[in-house]
């Protein structure tokens, strides 16, 4: 769960949906006191609207943790379903995962 | 259902409880006759041997006064020498032999050990009395051993009453010993009532308790069987009011009337995913809200079933009543979204206006697959989307989108499950796209279910799936062809999803 020194990172693949939602739930649950969350979801290709709204609440929970969150997103797939969810405008989504520790490393700072 | 078990098990128990009566009867009938039998055979020998005894003391006692009489009569007959005296020894003398006769019979039924012996003796006695004492002194009473001849007829006559008396003392022997046996014979019958009675009390109160079990498990038993009875009842009275439900909001979708408007033309179609819940969280309204200008909204609330069901009429009217008070589609969502935050469920929804007279859609998405626009004489448009999904932040801010369409044009609203059947949501679309403009080509009348066919086919639906579309009437001139695939030019624009957002002007959208 956790990377280098104090970053958090989530990390999932396949297609995520209501019949993972004990698995998505139990790995958005970032504990302890991070300095940001990158959740890596370069190998996810689809997410149902439940898996969305786990998403959505995860973001939430970081948010009113004062929490720095990079979401890793390659499928342009899954890309595409984040965008009908407005996804895009509650994350900094980004295609490569240099950027997202990029955006985290100064969001720490 | 356990319905049998419980009505079958008070079999045993019966059949226990049936026991101690057959018990009573095979253990304690016998005892009572066989002790009924024993003592009356006792009481009948105890009355016979009674009356026996009675008459052979009453006999014995005669012989022996006979024997008497007989000896006093010849006595005095040798003093003095009168015929007189020789009246009772001539009677005693002719009854002595039938009367021995009748105690030899007595003492036969009797069977007293010795008895027999004495009355031989008896009758030895009296015949040697009669020819050696009582012949001669008859004969000559004056004989000079006449004294000597009484002398020993009193030795015979001591020896007659020794055997009278020791027989009469075995009769009352014998009396005290049947008694004995009597009593004791009263005394095991006595015993033998107690323990047939006691044991009846016994098996009384085992069958007493027995009842009582068997009609405590029956009670049990019923009132188990009336529980499960009710439990089913309300399972099934549940189930049932569930169904109802389910299918009532269902007709109710289904049923829900499309405005009738001059120069708007709407369609809708709702699929039920092929669970085995039939209502899904999905909706669509269209609503004619003033002279030719018709609120629309299409969602779909997360999860199925009557939750699911009741949630989205949540939302509907939700939307509907926030529309009356807001012109604007976003702050519709808006207050939308506020209203559910306590409800903790999630919905997407797209929801907006056409305007008859102005050929105008305005809308706005939460969280919602795009719409597409479809016009005569240009490619279909994916139009924008975005914004959260309803109920999941607080003072979420939607975006009002306006088009400026032309007659014949089209908007297609349709929930995720038209465009998410094969999990890749691009191939859904281009997918949906091509569907749309195959049916609008066609020309038919209900373009949402030809759509619908266009897509699956005789496929199953794994989701809900609804359809709504609104056009504007073609004008007079409009020829319902359209250009080729643009969408890719328009809205949805570059590398899929990823990269620059198009310009809204590219396509005539004003943000």
């Amino acid at each position: 769960m956790s990377d280098s020194t104090t970053l958090a990172v989530v990390k999932m693949d396949g297609e995520l949906d209501i019949g993972r939602r004990a698995e998505i739930r139990a790995a958005l649950a970032v504990d302890g006191h991070p300095s940001g969350v990158l959740v890596d979801f370069a190998a996810v290709s689809y997410a149902d609207s439940s898996a969305i709204s786990e998403l959505l609440r995860f973001r939430n929970d970081l948010n009113r943790r004062g929490l720095p969150v990079a979401l890793l997103i390659q499928s342009p797939q899954f890309k595409r379903l984040l965008e009908y969810a407005g996804v895009h405008e509650a994350f900094a989504v980004f295609d490569e995962r240099a950027a997202a520790l990029t955006y985290l490393g100064n969001a720490a700072s | 259902m356990s319905l049998p078990r419980s009505a079958a098990a008070p079999a045993r128990p019966l059949l226990r409880s049936l026991a101690v009566p057959i018990l009573v009867l095979v253990l304690v009938v016998p005892i009572l006759l066989g002790g009924g039998y024993v003592v009356s055979r006792v009481l009948r020998q105890s009355f016979g041997n009674s009356d026996a005894r009675r008459a052979a003391r009453t006999l014995n006692f005669t012989l022996l006064k006979d024997q008497l009489d007989e000896e006093t009569g010849v006595r005095g007959f040798t003093s003095i020498p009168d015929p007189a005296f020789l009246d009772p020894y001539a009677a005693a003398k002719r009854d002595f032999p039938v009367k021995v006769a009748k105690l030899r019979e007595r003492l036969t039924v009797l069977a007293i050990p010795g008895a027999g012996a004495l009355l031989d003796d008896v009758v030895a006695v009296n015949g040697e009395w009669l020819a050696h004492v009582a012949a001669p002194l008859l004969a000559n009473p004056n004989r000079a051993e006449a004294r000597v001849l009484q002398f020993r007829g009193k030795a015979l006559i001591d020896r007659f009453r020794r055997d009278s008396e020791e027989l009469d003392a075995a009769l009352v022997a014998r009396e005290q010993g049947d008694n004995r046996a009597l009593q004791s014979a009263i005394d095991n019958v006595s015993k033998l009532v107690f323990f047939a009675v006691s044991l009846i009390v016994l098996l009384a109160a085992a069958a007493a308790a027995a009842q009582s079990r068997l009609a405590a498990r029956l009670e049990a038993a019923r009132r188990r069987a009336e529980s499960e009875a009710r439990a089913n009842l309300e399972l099934r009275t549940a189930f049932e009011t569930e169904k109802r439900i389910a299918d009532t909001l269902q007709d109710a979708f289904a049923q829900r009337p499309l405005p009738v408007v001059p120069t708007l033309v709407f369609s809708a179609t709702y699929i039920p995913a092929t669970d085995e819940t039939k209502v899904g969280g999905d909706w669509y309204d269209a609503v004619e809200l003033a002279k030719g200008r018709v609120l629309f909204s299409l969602g779909d609330v997360e999860g199925h079933g009557i939750e699911a069901a009741v949630n989205m009429s949540r939302v509907r009217q939700a939307l509907i009543s926030a529309a009356l008070i807001d012109a604007d589609p976003a702050a519709v969502l808006r207050r939308v979204n506020d209203y559910l935050q306590s409800a903790g469920r999630m919905a997407t929804a797209v929801a907006g206006y056409a305007d008859a007279a102005t050929y105008e859609f305005v809308y706005a998405t939460a969280g919602h697959p795009p719409p597409l626009l479809l016009q005569p004489g240009r490619g279909p448009m994916l139009l924008e989307c975005g914004g959260l999904p309803l109920g999941v932040l607080e003072n979420c801010a939607y975006r009002t989108r306006r088009i400026q369409a032309v007659p014949g044009a089209v908007l297609v609203l349709y929930t995720d499950g038209a465009v998410e059947h094969s999990r890749d949501v691009l191939e859904g679309e281009a997918l949906l796209v091509q569907a749309a403009r195959t049916a609008l080509e066609k020309n038919v009348t209900d373009l949402a279910a030809s759509i619908r066919t266009e897509i699956f086919g005789r496929r199953q639906v794994g989701d809900d799936v609804a359809i709504l579309t609104i056009g504007f009437a073609p004008g007079e001139t409009t020829r319902m062809t359209f250009a080729a695939d643009n969408t890719h030019g328009t809205v949805v624009s570059g590398p899929r999803g990823v990269g620059p957002k198009p310009s809204p002007a590219s396509f005539g959208v004003a943000a």
